[in-house]
Order: structure tokens, then sequence, then C-alpha cells
């Protein structure tokens, strides 16, 4: 073939430039670690970090939630627990006061310690969580019950005292992609007795009223009641704590989830370094050798020798 | 009869034709660095007739019989096609892979945008009465769809930057078109001498050889000698020694992007050049618009979808949802979406509730949760929608990136072998140089002799 000066000095800048741009390709690759960096570099891996960008996102967004749903359930389970320990009290106080051997005055005095049980478990169940009352149902901005309230006569009032201002509404949390899971306890059920059970706020009234009058039978008649009410407590609780594990679960589903949707960004978009390293040599090695050829090549001419 | 004054006119031709290769090859030297520039070969011939003397013939030295360029008609043949295809593919793949507006890792993007929204979301499903978390949803409702904007203005800006370099490009191509039409002109009125003006050859061959790169024009040869050009589809660039005017007219039908008209002979038409147009016309009206029209298509959607859970819904004065995302069009959508302005002033407008429900009821925030897998017109949900763009766009840039360095292989291999056959060699050129020297040497020597010849002829004295 002849070879002439102009397509000497033509291939030399292509061969060189394309050599130069491998290695700016190999150099840009190990500096940023990615192997990705346009669609057109990859485009059916571009487009599957896209969406396992926003599953991971989603994932993350759902543990979060589910964490902070997990947390404000234990909150609710402490408050049950303070009710529970109330309720125990209430009780040992009612079956020792129904006994005729005790004074007026010990009664009296039983009168005052379950009313201020009462506050106790009032105050418990308006707890707050962030800035919401957690057992208010969808009512969660206001106390979702009333504290002790005395009629004239000095007696507790057993409709007013411990009404409940909130709602049937149960909380829901997405738990996985598309499932929602109930994260509430319904304290008028528990409570109140709504749906068929013993209101535990009015029997705790009565007795501290029955203990104010003395009356030891009035005071046995709230036994039946109260401990209804610490079952309804009890199957409360024990429903809380299955939707705790529920969402324990769930946030380390989604956790796992997450960290296996990076571990698949990682894997269709970065670098592999060790292999990248060694695509950087060579490429640098190809363009050492390009260099080299082009500057020994323009050596030879026939001027150097006339 | 032959005699001594002959030999000095024969040695004083052949001098000159020595002289005029000297010229050619210093000619050639001159020009090994010039573009498009075909070597030239002198070709010295015997001069005749010889002289008959008596029964013989005396040869009567040398001339130049013509000055010619070297060209692989074959080759140059190819090479306007194989211009004009990596020109086309290399504009499309450039264009392509200057826009940075899909690329899938980089942060803030449309993908995280959408994603943020959903956490937003997530986040106010805890708490829907929390004026702070329905702020922060609103918030990245805007972000959302400022996203939307950015994005598809992105992908706008590069379509309208391809117009800019579409009328730059124009202007060229018609100064070109015009340098073609008047070289047709010159090398005519040269031939009509009967020498062939191979400097102009040269020039039209280079003004050709942009023309096809820049607008993907073939070259017809006339039996004139001329050279027209035609632009795909057969519109007539060049015609002899007319040439058309190409001009950029906004075209309603593509939102006012550049179209291609020629004006010809009186005929204004439209053309759709192949070459450094034709590439930049197919990345802004191939892969870009259908990133653009499939961003509107998701923005559209998405907001439908959205907007009609959330109209579903009661705000936290138990009024019906309006739209949160306010969106008029299809066409367009992924630039109009905009957070509706009431609630973006009133973060309480937010349906979060259904009908009924207390101020923490978020079982509609749950149902909007939801529009995250839901289906739109594509078939798709919105991250599978957006993941299809992505590649969809990565697939058309990467198509033309390989086509680009296929055709840019080809033309690099037919320009080798053009630069082999018609390139300057100056080790080639510098023998020729030394070769010259010593016949006009050889000459020279000649001339001395036939003057030693004379004195001594003259020297002759009477006896």
């Amino acid at each position: 073939m002849r070879v002439t000066d102009a397509m000497l000095y033509e291939r030399a800048a292509q061969d060189c430039s394309s050599a130069r741009s491998r290695m700016d390709e190999a150099t840009s690759e190990v500096s940023s670690g990615k192997k990705l960096s346009q669609p057109g570099d990859d485009p059916a891996a571009s487009g599957l970090v896209v969406l396992e960008q926003m599953r991971k996102n989603q994932f993350d967004a759902i543990a979060s939630a589910a964490g902070r749903a997990s947390d404000e359930l234990s909150a609710a389970d402490g408050a049950l627990n303070t009710v529970d320990n109330a309720l125990s009290r209430a009780r040992e106080l009612a079956v020792q006061l129904s006994n005729g051997t005790y004074s007026a005055s010990d009664r009296a005095a039983g009168a005052a310690e379950v009313t201020g049980l009462i506050s106790t478990i009032v105050s418990a169940l308006n707890t707050q969580v962030g800035n919401r009352y957690v057992f208010g149902g969808t009512q969660d901005g206001t106390a979702p019950f009333s504290g002790v309230v005395t009629d004239t006569s000095g007696n507790v009032d057993p409709a007013l005292t411990g009404a409940y201002h909130g709602d049937a509404g149960v909380r829901q949390v997405e738990i996985a992609p598309g499932v929602l899971q109930d994260v509430s306890v319904r304290a008028d059920v528990a409570l109140k007795g709504v749906g068929g059970g013993s209101d535990v706020l009015a029997t705790l009234a009565n007795l501290a009223n029955a203990l104010t009058a003395n009356d030891p039978a009035a005071v046995g008649a709230t036994l039946d009641g109260l401990t209804q009410g610490t079952t309804q407590v009890a199957t409360a609780r024990s429903v809380a704590g299955a939707d705790v594990d529920t969402l324990t679960a769930a946030v380390n589903a989604s956790q796992a989830a997450s960290a296996d949707a990076t571990k698949r960004i990682s894997g269709l978009a970065d670098a592999d370094p060790i292999q990248s390293a060694s695509d950087l040599a060579a490429a640098q090695t190809a363009l050492q050798a390009s260099l080299t050829a082009v500057g020994e090549s323009f050596k030879f001419s026939l001027l150097n020798y006339l | 009869m032959s005699d001594l004054f002959r030999i000095l006119g024969s040695a004083a031709s052949s001098l000159d034709a020595q002289t005029a290769a000297a010229a050619t090859t210093s000619h050639n030297l001159e020009n090994s660095n010039t573009p498009g520039y075909a070597r030239q070969r002198v070709s010295i011939e015997t001069t005749l007739p010889a002289e008959e003397v008596g029964n013989v013939y005396i040869g009567q030295g040398a001339q130049v019989a013509s000055v010619t360029q070297v060209r692989d008609g074959f080759l140059e043949a190819q090479l306007p096609s194989a211009f004009g295809q990596a020109s086309s593919s290399s504009a499309t793949a450039s264009t392509l892979q200057a826009v940075d507006a899909l690329d899938p890792q980089a942060s803030g993007g449309l993908g995280d945008a959408v994603s943020g929204f959903y956490a937003a979301l997530s986040q106010l499903a805890q708490n829907a009465a929390d004026p702070g978390l329905r702020q922060s949803a609103v918030s990245a409702a805007q972000t959302l769809a400022t996203s939307f904007n950015q994005t598809r203005g992105a992908l706008e800006e590069a379509r309208t930057g391809v117009d800019q370099k579409l009328s730059g490009d124009v202007a060229q191509v018609n100064d070109l078109a015009q340098t073609v039409a008047s070289l047709n002109g010159q090398i005519r009125a040269a031939r009509a001498g009967g020498a062939e003006p191979n400097d102009l050859l040269d020039a039209r061959q280079q003004a050709v050889d942009q023309l096809a790169q820049l607008s993907g024009a073939l070259p017809v040869a006339t039996s004139e000698g001329d050279v027209s050009l035609f632009l795909s589809g057969g519109a007539p660039l060049v015609t002899s020694l007319k040439a058309g005017t190409l001009s950029a007219v906004p075209d309603p039908a593509n939102g006012g992007h550049l179209g291609l008209e020629l004006k010809a002979g009186g005929v204004q038409r439209k053309v759709s050049p192949g070459g450094e147009l034709g590439g930049l016309l197919s990345a802004r009206d191939g892969a870009l618009e259908t990133a653009v029209n499939s961003l509107d298509t998701l923005a559209f959607d998405f907001s439908g979808a959205v907007n009609a859970v959330h109209q579903a819904g009661v705000d936290l004065s138990g009024n019906a949802g309006q739209p949160l995302f306010s969106v008029t069009a299809l066409n367009g959508a992924a630039a109009q979406i905009a957070v509706n302005a009431a609630i973006a002033a009133n973060p309480a407008l937010l349906a979060t509730a259904h009908a009924g429900g207390g101020p923490g009821d978020a079982s509609n925030v749950n149902d909007l949760l939801k529009t995250q897998s839901q289906l739109l017109s594509g078939g798709l949900d919105a991250s599978g929608t957006l993941s299809q763009v992505t590649s969809a766009f990565g697939a058309t840039a990467a198509s033309a990136k390989a086509q680009s360095d296929a055709d840019g292989a080809l033309r690099d291999h037919l320009t080798t072998l053009r630069a082999s056959a018609s390139g300057v060699s100056i080790d080639e050129e510098l023998i020729a140089m030394q070769k010259t020297q010593q016949a006009y040497q050889a000459i020279s020597k000649v001339l001395q002799t036939t003057n030693d010849l004379f004195t001594t002829l003259m020297s002759i004295k009477p006896t």
C-alpha cells in the first residue's frame, strides 16, 4: 500500500484520539466508581437502576413509617400497662372492702384511692405521641377521655367521668407495598365496653361511689365488671403486642428489601474496582504504545537523509 | 538535416519540461498539508514528430504532455454517502449523549422526586393532622411537579439547541452550494482551453465533501463536467450552475421547531436531508421527542390517578378534596404540572381523610399511597414507566453511538484509502525532485557540450 504523509498523520490522529478516549473512559470509571453515567451506557441496566432506586426509596419509607407506628404502639402498650396495674389495685380494694369487717372510714379512704386510680387511668389513656393522642381513634387532636367529674353531692358522676370523645377509627400503616396493617388500639372497646363489653371507667366510678356510701354489697357488685375490664385490657394489649411483632417484621423485611435493592443497584451501576483498575492500566499502556509508535513513525523521512 | 541549433532548441524545450516537473513537485510538496488536495503528476513525452534525416529519424527531445491529478474514482464515488452517514449518526449520537436529564444515577432526578412524594405521604399517614407533615407532603408534591417541569425543560432545551445548530448548518450549506455552482462555471471556462484545472477540481471536491457531511447531498457528474448535488428524495441542491437555497422555517405542527425547506428553480419544498442536518433532526424528532411525549403522558396519567383519589377524600374541615395537581392537557402536561395553588397556600386542604373521619384519619393518604403501584395508561406503574422512558432513551442513544462508531470506521477507512491514492508522499516527491534535478543537470550538460561544439566549429580557421 502506498503510504502518504497525510495518511500517516491522519491515522496518528485517529489512533491517538481513540486511545485517549478509551483512557478517559477508563479513568472516569475508576475515579467515579460508576460504570453507568448515561442511559446510553447500558439502556436495560439504566431502566432497572431507576426502578430499583424507587423501590428502595419505597421500602425505606415503609420501614420508617412502620418503625414509627411500632414506637407508637409500644407507647400505647405502656399506657395500657398502667391501666392494668390500676385495675388490679381497684379489684384488690373492691375484694377487700366488700368484706363487712371494714369500717366506714376505711371505705372512705378506699373511695379516695379509687378516685385517684381513675385519674391515673385517664391520664394514661390521654397519652400523646408527638402531638397526637394515641387512644382517640381519628379524633387525635383532643384528649379522648374526660377526667373525674363529681356531682353536687360529691359523688363521682359515672356518665361524665371517663367519657370518651374519640371515635371508632383505626389507624392503618403500609407495611409492604399496597398492604395495610391496623396499628391502633380501640380504647373505646377496651375501656368503654363498646360492642358488648364492660364500661370499666363507669364501673370504677360506681366503686368509688359505693365506697363513699359505705355499701359493702354495692362494692362487691362491681367485681364482675372489674374482672371483665381486666380481661378487655389484656386482650387489647395482646392485639397491640401482635401488631408490634408484625410491624417489627415489616421493618426488618423492608430494610432487607431496601438493602437488596441497594445491592442490585450497585451490581448494575457500580464499576468493579479491580476490573476498572486493570482496564485503566490496559488503556494507559495502549495510549503509551500508540504515542510511541506515532512518534517513531514521524522520525523517518527522506528529508533527514538528503 | 540535423544541426547544432536544433540540438540547442530541443534541449531548451526539454529543460522546460523538467522545470514543469520541478514546479509540479514543489506544488505537491507545498500542498502536502492542504485538505482535499490530490497530488499532481507531470507526464513528459518525447517531442513528436521526430525529424527525418535521410532514412533515419532523429528525436527532438522531450516536452510536457499533461499535468493530471491522481484520483481513484471508485473510492471517491463511495465517499459522499460514507461522509453523509457518518456525520448523520455522529450528530445523533453526540446530541443524545449531551442530554443528562435522564441519567439514571443523578440525584434529584424525577425518580427521586416521585419516591420523595410517596415517602412524604407515608410520613403523613402517621399523623394526618400534623401541620408540619402536611406542609412537607405539599412541598414534596411541589418538588415532584418542579422535577417534571425541569426534566421536560432540559429535554426541550436540547431540542431548541438542535434548532440553533440547524440554523448555523443551513447557512453553511447555502454558502457551499453557491461555491459548488460557481466552481462548476469556472471549471467549464477553464476546460474550454483544453487543460485540466486541477486546483479548481480540488476546491470543488472539497466543497462537495463538506456538503455531503452537512446535508448528505450526493454528487452526480453531468456530461458538461459539472457536479450537481441532490438531497435525499431527489431535491436538487445544486444543478450545474444554479444553487438552491435551504432555509430553516418554524413548523407549527412540531411545536415551532425548525423544519427545512429548499427553494430551487422557483419551487419551494420541504426536504429531509441527511448528513449532520439529518442526524440532528433525527435526534430532535426521534428519541428526544419520544422522551418528552412519554414524560407528558406520565405527568398526565400520574396526576390524573392522584387527583382522582385526592378528590374522593375530605380535607381537615371535612370538605371534598380538590385536585392536588393542576394539569390541563396531555400535550405539555409535564411542563404545566403544578400543585393546586389553593392547596400549596393552605396544606389543611390536603384531603387526607375519608368522609366522616376525624382529623387524624389518614385513610385517604393510604389510598393515595396505593397509587404508587396503580397501572397507568402504558400498562406500567409510575416507577415502571419512568424506568421504561429511561431505557428507551438509552437504547436509542446506545444504538446511535454504535451506528456512529461503525459509520465513522467506514469513513475513516475510505479517507485513508483516498489519502493513500491521492495524498502527497514527501519521500516520493523528494525522489521525483532528485530525478528532475539529475535530468536538468544532464540537459544543461547537453547545452554546455553543444556550446563547446559551436566553439570548436567557430575556431576552425581557414588555412
